[in-house]
């Protein structure tokens, strides 16, 4: 009895319409949404690491003294050095003299 | 597996796999559809995923019914599951020859146990692997089923029989 009814019943579905197979396409990748995404990160990435670094030191320094020249006036002297850490000041002296 | 053979085991099982979301959908169409679109989606994109080629009907049921299952929880049309156990009794008349009107009656595991069986000649142990039921509670909607079914039939011959 089930067997018959079930036969009968897929005749019955022969005349059903099937849908078609739905045409799936592979999602294309917008590729400049990635690209963008990237180039504001380096961009990003080069002003954080520019900020975030130390001035560097001048490549030469200026050293402007005050000095007593012989008769007793004053003179100003400028020199020009490359690292301050080589300068001595020209007063030194007067400090061992004293 | 990769999408192209997918989509190759999709399309021979097409046509089963829409009669039988037709079946889970009680019989509507456009719902059984839109059902089958979300269950091919989920397939190829990569959400569920067949380990064996050779359950691959069984897998996509399951799918199927799964999706549709969603569908009704989020639509709030939820069936108890005593209502799902226990026959209901029919008190409308139905023509012997609305093989769909006579199906509906029966109770929801019954029902897709039923049609696994008798219409996608499965097995009861593969219609349990796509109900996510053990075998023995897929072997009880079977038998309570197919009483339940036969009933129904012998009753809508019966009110035929005696309108003639």
């Amino acid at each position: 009895m089930l067997h018959s009814f079930f036969s009968e019943m897929k005749k019955q579905d022969q005349q059903l319409e099937i849908p078609e197979f739905p045409e799936t396409k592979v999602k294309a990748i917008n590729w400049w949404l990635p690209s963008g995404i990237a180039a504001s990160f380096l961009v990003g990435c080069f002003w954080f690491f520019q900020l975030s670094q130390a001035p560097e030191a001048p490549a030469e320094v200026i050293i402007i003294s005050l000095e007593q020249g012989e008769n007793n006036e004053q003179q100003i002297i400028i020199e020009e050095k490359a690292f301050i850490d080589t300068w001595e000041s020209t007063t030194s002296s007067l400090l061992t003299d004293f | 597996m990769n999408r192209t053979e997918l989509e190759h085991i999709l399309k021979q099982l097409h046509r089963d796999a829409y009669i039988w979301a037709r079946q889970c959908c009680q019989f509507d169409d456009e719902l059984a559809k839109d059902m089958l679109q979300q269950s091919y989606l989920k397939i190829l994109e990569g959400k569920a995923k067949l380990k064996d080629p050779k359950k691959a009907k069984t897998w996509l049921f399951s799918i199927i019914r799964y999706t549709i299952i969603d569908e009704y929880r989020k639509a709030g049309k939820v069936v108890p599951l005593e209502e799902s156990y226990d026959p209901i009794d029919t008190i409308e008349e139905v023509d012997s020859t609305d093989y769909e009107g006579i199906i509906k009656k029966l109770p929801e595991m019954q029902r897709e146990v039923i049609m696994a069986v008798f219409y996608h000649q499965m097995t009861i142990a593969e219609s349990a692997e796509i109900l996510q039921i053990n075998v023995g509670t897929a072997r009880t909607h079977y038998e309570r089923g197919k009483k339940k079914l036969k009933e129904l039939i012998q009753k809508s011959q019966l009110i035929e029989q005696n309108g003639k």
